[in-house]
């Protein structure tokens, strides 16, 4: 904030490389923002490094590392620096609906993190079977999906984020589709809270620990095996404190008793307390047999995986620290496996796993889920 | 003024090239610090002080020395800063490096029979108290909250806070220390200093207590403590708080055989002084603070519904305020402190409740129901043990500061200095916020009872010039008033801060206590030749005119 003033002072250069590093370090991960609202009912500290960001960019002053990011997007529609055609790959085999041609009540977006890691293909594909098994009618985009433009929208690419957000807002109307489904807590953030901020987005959207947590307490999905295992829960930032549902508000700062400032009618406060943080717990503690302990910070104070807003892409070493960070903690609980909902969690939590000398596994949740029933 | 390459290089070689910077950016968010818009005269009336011309993150008292040994040398002002609270924080005056000490965040050694923990500079309230009740203690926590310097709260400035009563001010705390002086030479006080360990303050080995700390500390222009000893006292609790509650209404459900919050509350300031000198005798209570009037005694009981109630905002004030329920609750907590009983034994619990009962009975003071309501109950724990709502001082308005306060005996409490402190902020109301009385602070500034006293609260507006505008007058009318009655100046010291002597207040307050500012400067003088301190705003300037 301090340096957002110095900005807006025309104390610091945006072209400034320091102020760059500063800025662009940061994972926008929210552990600020609820810290401030603790106490502050009148701070957005996240969207205030969002604006700065969009400045920057706005000055085309933005890390180096962001140029060949951003070509590849802008040719192949993903973050992942891979080839659109290669997109659908992850299903070959599955026989889902393609959306582009067929019908289904529910768009399953896969997100660019699981449809071009292969490590990670495990997770989407049994997803669907799991879904096809339950009876649902669902479909994907295949090689026409897009990146939801919410990791963009944080990196302050705000006009790139909105392209995508009116692209994938208009194929899901034309696919007819009744509610969007996700694994990925960047996409579930960007549906959930970005898009109805940014445009006209109406869809319902839920991530995949909602829907099968929904399907447990309706007894239409139940665990049979037992799986003997010590695990701990990882909150991903985007589907935890910044997974808030947006609230419109139209409305106006005024102040009363001469100073205090109040917001005219109640603004909604997004403070983390309404993001899913129960829902992969329920399911996690309804699985026969497994132990979930959870780690010194959890829920709204999570320590974040260290991939958020571009930081994995722009800050590698600094990415890999703040993963190591949390492993740390994972270990300290004791846990065998390392459980998050998020793929880029997990892809950085591998990485760095590779490089120490730690026994605990990364698992999705959707591993568990598919191993137990 | 940016320093010569030949100064930054050998900075640079003492800590490293990850650890200094003259980056405009991180130089700017050190000169960002609370109060800049009052401090005119310093800041120009903007949010910031003068950036600092490279900061530096020493990592060790070797390179501290050898940073202040370098400002020797080449006649450099330095500025320290750990967690940093305030004008004080940012360097006075341009042309300075800072040193940021948090890497030095290091618990170097809990005690636990005797009783004490030995900190760098960077250690927060919340980490060490955190550390020690798994062992059964616990650790003085400033005003200031769980989030700052255990070491500066002790020797750098003020550092009072609730606790006091039981917990011992944080300067009769301090055991030994170990000083990087002005100079560069690092003294190393008490037993510590005749390397019998760090267990006592004043001796075998020198003492220097009064020096380094006096009443209000350095303010970071008196040399670097890059260590101490501190004293813990007993925890009764278990070995975590837990924390329970949907943010920010977060609550510590506690033994209720060990622990009980109170809201004793008296029908006239008489027995409220009355009532402070009984529990003083009987030597009762573990936390004793006349806490949430800060949001004034109109407003308490509105805002206590607020934070402990995740639905509610700031919008729902003046719904609340029409409730009855509420308007009784604001009467009864008009003249009402907030009190901690923690029992060492349950016994020891119900004992002190009895006493308390006594103590409320012959006073004709009341305990307040509402605080029997679990939630509020959990809720006021967490807050007063481990004070980490402290930033809820800002949530009216977004910033305050504090003017016509008293530090004296409980008879104040009924010598008509509250009626005045309310009219002083009546007048006022409208540009800053009309919350009525807002009178907080300890029951006991000092271990044991003894010295009691309040700051009274403004809430300004600090991106509304008016109300800034009004946040100096009513500051300069409370010192003005307090130096005609011979009393030093507000806790936060603005009137000094602004640092000009041609301003009346500034000047009356200093000459009421000239002596005590000469002796200062003298001390300054012996201890730091050089001048490489970087002063504060409240004694580093020479003395004109009278005051000399």
């Amino acid at each position: 904030m301090a340096i957002s003033l110095a900005v807006l002072d025309d104390r610091v250069s945006c072209a400034d490389e320091g102020l760059l590093d500063i800025v662009f370090q940061c994972m926008l991960d929210g552990c600020c923002d609820v810290a401030c609202k603790v106490c502050r009912y009148d701070m957005e500290p996240v969207e205030i490094m969002r604006q700065l960001r969009f400045r920057l960019i706005d000055q085309g002053c933005f890390p180096f590392q962001d140029i060949p990011l951003i070509d590849n997007l802008r040719k192949e529609d993903n973050m992942m620096m891979a080839r659109k055609s290669d997109r659908a790959n992850w299903a070959e085999g599955l026989e889902v609906i393609d959306l582009t041609q067929g019908k289904a009540d529910i768009a399953f977006h896969v997100g660019c993190r699981y449809s071009f890691d292969e490590e990670l293909w495990r997770v989407p594909r049994a997803v669907v079977t799991l879904l096809k098994k339950a009876g649902f009618s669902v479909g994907i985009m295949g090689r026409d999906e897009n990146c939801c433009g919410g990791r963009l929208y944080d990196m302050g690419y705000r006009g790139e984020f909105l392209k995508y957000a009116e692209n994938n807002n208009d194929a899901w109307k034309t696919a007819g589709v009744q509610a969007v489904l996700t694994g990925c807590s960047d996409c579930y953030h960007a549906f959930k809270r970005l898009y109805p901020e940014e445009i006209n987005f109406k869809l319902p959207v839920y991530h995949i620990t909602e829907l099968f947590d929904r399907l447990l307490q309706e007894g239409k999905i139940t665990f049979s095996k037992s799986l003997p295992l010590k695990v701990t829960y990882h909150d991903p930032c985007h589907l935890g404190r910044r997974g808030e549902p947006y609230v419109p508000w139209h409305g106006q700062q005024k102040k009363i008793r001469g100073q205090i400032l109040v917001y005219e009618p109640r603004k909604p406060r997004y403070n983390g307390a309404q993001g899913v943080y129960a829902p992969p717990r329920n399911i996690i503690q309804r699985i026969p047999g497994v132990q979930l302990v959870e780690m010194e910070r959890s829920r709204e104070y999570a320590w974040c995986c260290g991939a958020g807003a571009g930081v994995r892409e722009r800050y590698p070493e600094f990415s890999s620290w703040t993963a190591g960070e949390r492993i740390e903690e994972a270990v300290a609980t004791g846990a065998e496996v390392l459980v998050s909902a998020c793929p880029h969690c997990e892809r950085n939590f591998m990485d760095a796993l590779a490089q120490r000398n730690e026994k605990i596994k990364v698992y999705d949740i959707i591993d568990l889920i598919a191993e137990a029933l | 003024m940016a320093l010569s390459r030949e100064v930054y290089q050998a900075l640079e070689d003492i800590v490293g090239t990850e650890n200094i910077t003259e980056e405009p950016a991180t130089l700017y968010s050190y000169a960002y610090q609370w109060m800049a818009e009052l401090v005119s005269d310093v800041s120009g009336g903007s949010k910031f002080f003068d950036r600092p011309e490279a900061v530096l993150v020493p990592g060790s008292a070797e390179e501290v020395q050898a940073i202040v040994k370098l400002c020797n040398r080449y006649k450099l002002k330095f500025h320290v800063y750990s967690t940093g609270w305030g004008p004080w924080a940012a360097p006075p005056s341009a042309g300075q490096i800072l040193l940021d000490l948090r890497r030095m965040n290091r618990i170097v050694e809990i005690d636990e029979d005797n009783m004490f923990a030995v900190v760098e500079p960077y250690v927060v309230a919340a980490q060490l108290q955190a550390e020690v009740m798994k062992r059964g203690l616990n650790v003085h926590i400033s005003g200031a909250g769980a989030g700052t310097s255990v070491l500066a709260n002790a020797c750098c400035f003020q550092g009072g806070g609730p606790d006091c009563i039981y917990f011992a001010s944080p300067q009769d705390s301090i055991l030994s220390i170990e000083w990087v002086m002005p100079t560069g030479e690092c003294l190393r006080t008490g037993s510590l200093g005749a390397g019998l360990g760090w267990f006592c303050a004043e001796g075998p080995g020198p003492s220097t207590q009064g020096i380094i700390r006096g009443a209000l500390g350095g303010s970071g222009g008196w040399g670097v403590v890059t260590k101490i000893a501190i004293r813990l006292v007993h925890w009764p609790g278990p070995p975590t708080m837990k924390i329970e509650g949907t943010v920010p209404a977060y609550r510590t459900p506690l033994p209720e055989d060990l622990f009980r919050a109170e809201f004793p509350a008296f029908p006239n300031w008489q027995a409220f002084a009355d009532a402070i000198y009984k529990l003083y005798d009987a030597e009762i209570g573990y936390i004793a603070h006349r806490q949430f009037v800060m949001w004034g005694d109109e407003l308490q009981a509105a805002f206590l519904n607020i934070v402990t109630d995740p639905s509610k905002q700031l919008c729902d004030i003046p719904e609340l305020l029409a409730m009855p329920e509420i308007q009784k609750l604001t009467e009864e907590m008009r003249r009402c402190f907030q009190l901690i009983l923690a029992g060492m034994t349950p016994r020891d619990l119900a004992y002190q409740k009895n006493v308390l009962d006594c103590i409320l009975k012959e006073t004709g003071g009341w305990n307040i129901a509402f605080v029997n309501e679990p939630a509020v109950q959990q809720y006021v724990l967490l807050f007063l043990i481990r004070l980490c709502f402290k930033s809820l001082n800002f949530t009216a308005t977004g910033s305050f500061i504090d003017t016509y306060n008293s530090v004296a005996s409980p008879d104040i409490w009924a010598s008509g200095e509250i009626e005045a402190g309310k009219a002083l902020l009546k007048k006022y109301a409208g540009r800053i916020a009309d919350a009525g009385d807002q009178a907080m602070g300890p029951i006991s500034g000092q271990g044991g009872g003894g010295v009691t006293g309040w700051e009274d609260f403004v809430f300004y507006d600090p991106f509304d010039p008016d109300s800034v505008k009004a946040a100096i007058e009513v500051s300069d009318e409370g010192d003005r008033l307090k130096a005609q009655k011979g009393r030093p100046p507000g806790g936060m010291l603005l009137g000094l801060a602004r640092n000009t002597h041609a301003d009346e207040t500034a000047r009356a307050a200093k000459l009421a206590r000239a002596p005590e500012y000469r002796w200062q400067r003298r001390l300054r003088e012996l201890f730091d030749p050089n001048g490489v301190g970087s002063g504060n705003y409240f004694w580093g300037t020479e003395p004109k005119g009278e005051e000399a």
